[in-house]
């Protein structure tokens, strides 16, 4: 079952040129008391595919990612997502747009249950604004079930359907990942950033994870994926941005950076 | 029991009440510890009386000094007391709720409760100081003798009506999809905010309705009693209201309402009983009754941090059958 | 141009009280996390300690070091048996401070049937005034000047040359990382609080002899200034605390001096909104523990 979200998702994309890649970094800095943690970034990420951005503990991965998705203020150069500069849009506008991030540690809303941590994230419920809210049951009921249908309707592509009603505090490690996941699809996103999505999650759900993310990929969705466990990384990702100390030290496909010397010196060992 | 007691009891049940349910709005469902929040019914209390009273240069209340004396007609004085809350609540959010850590804007709230007190107290010119406002006119007190039954009656008709609006208000907020972005801001908020929710606009909108209620509660509780001055919202009051909402349970009205009943008016009135009854140095049960309401916090906090009544867990109809499933310690 | 010199002299003394009360409120959360709201409540009841010494004959250069005492083994107490509790069962920040505050409200009801709402003073009150060029000063006030100085100086030797120091500022940085190296992180948080706690009673004492008088509903002023100038400095941080009493108590004296005494506190929270809009980390940041993360 193919998932509305992802659909439209795909034909929104479509109106972009497909030549103009999903997002790009033009020498991003973020520096933060004194510490430089990403030196001058710069990277195209390319459409409908899983981009891999791995590196030693400290390299900047995930301050990174979170540069892009805007969640910490960029010091320094430009973030364009859709051929359009998003540097100065807050995280929130930019999810509204369809950068959409997960995070590295749990970040469910434990005393909401699963099905409303994925209704948050919806976006267009009449009901979602102080004003909608003192209209009334009536006036945003209609949105309500629209959006319970299709977050329901996700669950059970994830697996956790008879979970709705439980609070997601409750839930296990890599349940959560999987919540974060659907809430972040609840959106319409067209490009995903996750932050070590299978971090701190039983290895059966790992693979779990992994199926889905490459159905989402076959979908059209683009994703970005901060990663530790290189066989994932090589599993999944078409290509790859190895970091290291704040700068990116090389891209291409694993198997073309086991190959080069010192991107195995600084990271690959072993 | 005579009437004019009941009718005291009835209207501080309903006053404590409305700015429980305000207070709930902030703290138990968006999760902004509003320690100023006694200021906002402040507000609202000091606008009633200045827009009901006649100007400082009339005969009888020269004695007092402080700006305005409109001698509106009810019920003026408290729409416009709901809305001086309101008022207030916008300068002190955008410096408070923009760029401060929760725990800071906790305190700086605290702090500016405390500020404001001083400043009033000091400030005579402005709302007459120390002494505060007396002589503060009453709904329709011209129509109908404010000393008669009736009277007491019409005052509790009034504010329950009031009690029931801010509870329409309040329930539609917190069962709608809105309360539901609220109540997820509170439980991860940098989370909220990558999906897409703007937590300052929010905050801020929240900010100024519960500003807003509590003027009304202001209004209500200025124009019963006839007087206001800076003893009677110093902030400890406050702390009082968050007594309520952690022992009734924090996130729905029903929970504040019984707070509301259980610590503001319960615990008040066998305190009042007490002190009729002359028990050791004069100052002994009001302060037995502030470390009771100290135990009570820190008792639910360690206990039962979910309070007398959890906030209830939203089930959608055709979900999957659930049973009891268990609250859960969701510290 | 008298009068600014006097608002000097008086800044001094002020900045002195200030610096003391500061730095131990500020230790206590860079170091234990913990936003102790009670800190104005435990100075008052240290004051207290000495004011009743002080009646019994006993000077109050001795009730100074017995509110030290006081408030060493008070801030220790309520830290091992409420503090440290609700933080090891996972409390956060925020329920924190609300149960910091519940604790402020019980310690000033506990004292207020013993010392009631009356305003009272020590005996010894203001000693022989001495000149220094402009300034004009009294020997108490010297003798605060000169104590504050010798235990910042002590602060600043404690951090910065003993296994003890070395071991609170690890702890500060990372407890986790700490406890992992081998630094028994309990003991040294239990040094922590007996320590500020102890600048805490002390400053208590000094803020009061400094004052024509003080009151129960003092602790509130002490614990705003005190804030204010650990906010000001860059929350956490002890040198950053030290300046910003600088800042603060020149601030408040010459503003007392040239428009009313009453705003003191006031002005002290305008500088505290100040630093809140324009620079919420403080002057020395390096944590930026003030700003709102993301």
């Amino acid at each position: 079952m193919c998932s509305v979200a992802v659909r439209m998702s795909v034909r929104s994309s479509m109106a972009v040129s497909p030549e103009v890649p999903m997002l790009v970094a033009e020498d991003v800095h973020r520096q933060f008391e004194g510490i430089h943690a990403v030196d001058g970034v710069s990277l195209e990420v390319p459409r409908g595919k899983i981009t891999g951005l791995i590196g030693p503990n400290g390299a900047g991965k995930s301050t990174f990612l979170a540069v892009l998705a805007g969640t910490l203020p960029a010091s320094g150069g430009r973030v364009v997502f859709e051929g359009e500069d998003i540097t100065r849009l807050p995280a929130y506008g930019r999810a509204r747009r369809g950068l959409v991030r997960t995070f590295q540690l749990p970040s469910e809303f434990a005393r909401l249950t699963v099905l409303e941590n994925l209704l948050v994230a919806a976006p267009k419920n009449r009901g979602d604004s102080l004003f909608g809210a003192l209209m009334g049951r009536r006036y945003w009921i209609q949105d309500e079930e629209r959006l319970v249908d299709e977050a329901r309707r996700l669950l059970r592509r994830f697996g956790m359907g008879a979970k709705e009603s439980d609070y997601a505090g409750l839930m296990s490690g890599g349940q959560k990942r999987l919540i974060e996941i659907m809430r972040a699809l609840m959106l319409h996103p067209r490009c995903l950033l996750l932050d070590e999505p299978m971090s701190g999650v039983h290895p059966r759900i790992v693979e779990e994870i992994q199926h889905y993310l490459e159905s989402l990929r076959a979908e059209g969705l683009t994703i970005v994926m901060v990663e530790h466990e290189l066989r994932l990384v090589e599993q999944l990702c078409d290509s790859v941005f190895v970091m290291a100390q704040g700068k990116l030290i090389g891209s291409g496909t694993m198997a073309s950076l086991r190959r080069q010397r010192e991107i195995v010196d600084a990271y690959l060992v072993g | 029991m005579n009437t004019f007691y009941a009718t005291n009891l009835l209207v501080y049940a309903g006053v404590d009440i409305i700015a429980c349910i305000a207070l709930n709005l902030q703290f138990g469902v968006s999760g902004i510890t509003n320690f100023a929040f006694i200021v906002f019914q402040a507000a609202g209390a000091y606008a009633a009386s200045v827009l009901s009273m006649p100007p400082d240069s009339n005969p009888d209340y020269s004695f007092q000094l402080y700006v305005g004396g409109f001698q509106l007609p009810f019920p003026l004085p408290w729409i416009g007391g709901a809305l001086a809350g309101g008022l207030v609540a916008i300068p002190v959010g955008l410096v408070v709720l923009r760029k401060l850590r929760s725990d800071y804007q906790a305190i700086a709230l605290l702090v500016t409760s405390i500020i404001a007190n001083t400043v009033i107290t000091n400030a005579r010119p402005l709302l007459n100081g120390a002494a505060g406002l007396a002589l503060v006119p009453q709904p329709l007190q011209d129509q109908i003798d404010p000393r008669s039954d009736e009277y007491y009656y019409f005052y509790i008709a009034l504010t329950a009506v009031c009690v029931g609006l801010v509870w329409f208000v309040a329930a539609r907020i917190v069962n709608s999809p809105y309360g539901r972005t609220l109540r997820a801001m509170r439980e991860h908020e940098l989370a909220a905010t990558a999906l897409g929710k703007n937590p300052v606009e929010l905050k801020m909108t929240i900010f100024i309705v519960g500003g807003v209620i509590a003027g009304l509660s202001g209004a209500i509780l200025v124009d019963f009693i006839t007087a206001w001055a800076p003893s009677v919202w110093l902030y400890p009051e406050t702390i009082i209201l968050f007594a309520a909402i952690i022992v009734g349970g924090r996130g729905n009205n029903v929970g504040a309402i019984l707070g509301a009943l259980l610590v503001p008016v319960g615990l008040e009135e066998v305190t009042r009983q007490l002190i009729q009854m002359d028990i050791g140095p004069p100052n002994l049960i009001p302060a037995l009754e502030w470390i009771l309401i100290g135990l009570f916090i820190l008792g639910f906090l360690w206990f039962r941090p979910e309070g007398v009544r959890p906030e209830p867990r939203h089930v959608f109809r055709g979900g999957p059958d659930v049973g009891e499933v268990e609250h859960g310690r969701l510290a | 141009m008298a009068i600014y010199e006097a608002a000097f002299g008086f800044g001094l003394v002020s900045m002195s009280v200030i610096a003391l009360a500061a730095v131990g409120f500020t230790m206590q959360f860079g170091i234990t996390n913990m936003i102790n709201l009670a800190y104005g409540e435990v100075m008052i009841t240290s004051a207290y300690v000495a004011y009743y010494l002080d009646r019994a004959g006993i000077s109050i250069w001795l009730g100074m070091i017995a509110g030290g005492l006081f408030g060493a083994v008070f801030s220790f107490a309520l830290n091992r048996i409420v503090y440290a509790p609700f933080q090891r069962k996972g409390t956060s920040n925020l329920g924190m401070v609300i149960v910091s505050l519940a604790i402020s409200l019980m310690l000033a009801n506990a004292l207020l049937p013993i010392v009631t709402y009356n305003s009272v003073s020590y005996s010894e009150h203001t000693g022989s005034i001495v000149r220094l060029g402009g300034l004009v000063v009294t020997i108490n006030q010297m003798i605060i000047i000169g104590l504050a100085i010798v235990l910042m100086i002590g602060i600043h030797a404690l951090l910065r040359y003993t296994r003890l120091g070395k071991a609170m500022r690890a702890t500060a940085a990372n407890p986790t990382l700490a406890r992992n190296c081998g630094i028994p992180t309990q003991r040294v948080i239990d040094m922590v609080w007996l320590i500020t706690g102890g600048l805490c009673g002390v400053a208590g004492v000094v803020a009061a002899l400094n004052s024509d008088s003080f009151a129960i509903a003092s602790g509130a002023g002490f614990l705003i200034t005190a804030l204010a100038a650990a906010v000001l400095g860059g929350a956490g941080q002890p040198y950053g605390a030290m300046i910003g009493a600088v800042i603060i108590g020149l601030i408040t004296e010459l503003s007392a001096a040239t428009w009313s005494a009453e705003y003191k506190e006031v002005v002290a929270f305008g500088i505290l909104v100040l630093v809140m809009v324009l620079r919420p980390q403080g002057l020395l940041a390096r944590r930026g523990a003030l700003a709102a993360a993301g």
